[in-house]
């Protein structure tokens, strides 16, 4: 291109790229999840088999460790049942010059509905700097429960498979000392995607099958969970 | 990215802001300055509903030079918190609109953008909901990062085509002299000149 | 003028027959070909669909062979009038480098329409014994025979009951997930079920600002008492739980740098 055209050029506001980009439906702001567990006794026998079914056969699983904190804020204007706003801060503790990772988390959808085969929420992922707790919390979120999670991710496509240790922050402990919550390790698989296109859900689901027995990946509906005391 | 300077050029009573740009262009062209496309700098302010206690304010800026980018800083009666993220941080916002709300127009600086050998140069007229406000003059000295080691050649630079209005340094950048300087710095002086702006067109926030 | 008849007949059914066989061979070729060049992205029903096109051609050839307007292919006779041991270069090209010599040692296995002589003598002689066996005796042998069969049937069943239960034993002994834990996994993360700052310590015994977790400078981010104070004023009409959740939110900042 001429450098003349090129100065004529408009440029568009960043609101205006958005909005043609949310219209044109290529903001993968839908995530598709199916939960499950594996007892730590089994999960080298997991590990195995994921080795050989996703895509990142020759490197290998890639491992994280990160921390994860979960804000809230009240939105008491809306009506009579005030619903809160969700979201997630997530930072890498084995590569601490990453990008932070704010997150947003929807309702999820479609789990009592059978024909659907995973859950559905809607979903923002946004990279930022690592002044975001501050941000948050200043703008008057409150960070309701935190832990660590360390484990292992796999891809298969489009999915993403992670087996994960869940800890809880010690007290009064340097952050190196931190307790599991369970004996077992807790298994996701989920798709990143535009919203519409289910027919990932059905790879998923396929997928998933592959997985059985070992692990029963499925559609967990937390709020109906019957709730041991935590 | 380098260190840079952003400057508000008096507005003469006999000139209107394109003509003011014009005669800007005119300078710089005459200097050897090629123009090399237009900039956007745009802010949009969100402010705290009363039930969330005393009032914040989150200023949501971008900027054409990183597109990727969304710059927020948060105001709060204490504090200051910048906050670099991802372009999605916009739909993020809109979630946020019950609870932050936007009651401010938004304001921009926009402009062509000129280059000249090291320098960088952007004749930005500043708009509130289309209403012309004033000019902002922004100049980027594109090899150095540390403002302490580039600032007094800048100074001159811009004397040498906006004339004797050109005295002090941005506030922001007189307390991180030695520091290596961020995209969010030049965000930061666009910050103060709109709050400044809007101050001057009776608005609040 | 009907010998003439005859052979055209016999010529248009054998262009027709020579058309189907080389569909047929083409099927087959081109299987091999995935089999061999393709088996990584072969699946089952994909070969399923070739084995079914194959059947459909066999069966539309055999068709074909019986139908009346097709003369008796079994009523003619082919006699090879040139049989030579050396390569043939014209028959190696016609059969795809499958025939390179037309001898003495290839023709009859090519042109085979009944079986070896001595095996049809072999036939013969069993197919007789057969008729000639008085009926206890065939009676005695397939009872005979029946009980062989029977007896390798139970040792077949046996060992797959054994196996099955072996392995139904072995999933049973060692189960690799349990509900209860996905369940508690799913509830800490989605709601912080367990994971909460108040959860499993007794509310309070520590002042608010040792809650968090230690070990990182704390209170970076406190907010001054006054403005803390206005903030819960605000929020009066709120549940009293937000009380303790102002506390924590209080110390949040620890992780900011």
């Amino acid at each position: 291109m001429d450098s003349k055209d090129w100065a004529q050029m408009p440029v568009c506001t960043a609101m205006d790229t958005l909005s043609s980009a949310l219209k044109s439906n290529i903001i993968p702001n839908q995530e598709y999840l199916l939960q499950g567990s594996v007892l730590d006794s089994a999960v080298e026998v997991l590990l195995h088999r994921l080795r050989g079914l996703c895509d990142n056969v020759d490197t290998g699983p890639e491992t994280f460790h990160d921390h994860e904190m979960c804000f809230s804020i009240l939105n008491v204007e809306s009506g009579t049942s005030p619903q809160p706003l969700l979201l997630r801060v997530r930072r890498a503790l084995d590569y601490q010059d990453m990008p932070w990772q704010l997150r947003y988390i929807g309702q999820p959808e479609g789990t009592g509905d059978k024909s659907r085969p995973t859950i559905v929420r809607s979903s923002i992922d946004i990279g930022t700097t690592s002044a975001v707790v501050d941000f948050l919390t200043e703008m008057g979120c409150r960070m309701d429960f935190e832990y660590i999670v360390r484990g292992y991710m796999f891809r298969k496509g489009r999915m993403k498979i992670t087996v994960s240790k869940i800890f809880k922050m010690g007290q009064g402990k340097p952050p190196e000392s931190v307790e599991p919550i369970s004996q077992s390790y807790l298994v996701e698989l989920s798709v990143l995607a535009p919203s519409g296109q289910d027919a990932i859900a059905e790879d998923m689901k396929s997928f998933a099958d592959q997985l059985r027995p070992l692990v029963i990946l499925d559609k967990v509906d937390y709020k109906r969970l019957p709730m041991p005391i935590g | 990215m380098g260190v840079t300077i952003l400057h508000q050029f008096p507005m003469l009573e006999n000139r209107t802001g394109p003509q003011t740009i014009e005669f800007l262009t005119k300078r710089i062209v005459a200097l050897g300055a090629v123009q090399m496309g237009q900039f956007l700098v745009d802010c949009d302010s969100y402010i705290s509903m009363p039930s969330l206690g005393p009032q914040r304010t989150v200023h949501v800026l971008h900027n054409s030079e990183q597109p990727a980018s969304v710059f927020s800083i948060l105001e709060t009666n204490t504090k200051t918190i910048p906050l670099v993220a991802d372009g999605l941080f916009d739909l993020l916002m809109l979630k946020m609109t019950p609870i932050y709300t936007k009651k401010v127009a938004k304001i921009e600086s926009k402009g062509p953008r000129f280059e000249l050998a090291d320098f960088c140069i952007k004749l930005g007229s500043v708009t509130i909901s289309q209403n012309f406000k004033g000019v902002l003059v922004e100049v980027e000295y594109r090899p150095c990062v540390v403002p302490s080691n580039c600032v007094g050649l800048m100074r001159e630079f811009l004397q040498g085509f906006l004339g004797s209005c050109v005295q002090s340094l941005p506030a922001c950048l007189q307390n991180k002299m030695d520091e290596v300087y961020q995209p969010m710095d030049t965000i930061q002086q666009y910050l103060d000149h709109f709050l400044n702006f809007r101050k001057m067109a009776g608005y609040s926030g | 003028m009907k010998m003439q008849r005859e052979e055209k007949q016999l010529e248009t059914a054998l262009d027709a027959i020579l058309l189907r066989v080389n569909d047929l061979k083409n099927s087959i070729g081109s299987m091999i070909f995935k089999l061999e060049n393709e088996s990584e992205n072969l699946n089952w029903p994909n070969l399923l669909d070739n084995f079914a096109l194959l059947s459909s051609q066999l069966v539309s050839l055999s068709k074909m062979l019986g139908h009346d307007k097709y003369p008796l292919l079994r009523t003619l006779a082919i006699i090879p009038l040139e049989l030579s041991p050396e390569r043939d270069e014209q028959l190696l090209r016609l059969t795809e480098g499958r025939v390179a010599i037309f001898s003495h040692d290839l023709a009859p296995d090519y042109l085979r329409t009944k079986p070896v002589p001595e095996v049809e003598q072999k036939m013969i002689q069993l197919e007789h014994k057969a008729s000639n066996l008085s009926f206890e005796t065939v009676q005695k042998q397939m009872t005979a025979y029946s009980k062989v069969v029977g007896h390798v049937w139970e040792i077949v069943s046996k060992a797959r009951e054994e196996w099955e239960t072996e392995g139904s034993g072995r999933s049973g002994s060692a189960i690799t997930s349990s509900l209860a834990d996905t369940n508690t996994l799913v509830a800490a993360v989605a709601m912080g079920k367990g994971l909460k700052v108040c959860d499993g310590m007794g509310q309070g015994q520590l002042p608010p600002n040792m809650m968090g977790p230690s070990g990182r400078p704390v209170g970076g981010g406190q907010l001054p008492s006054n403005q803390l104070q206005q903030q819960m004023g605000s929020m009066g009409k709120v549940p009293s739980g937000i009380k303790t959740n102002i506390k924590s939110a209080n110390q949040m900042h620890p992780y900011s740098r």
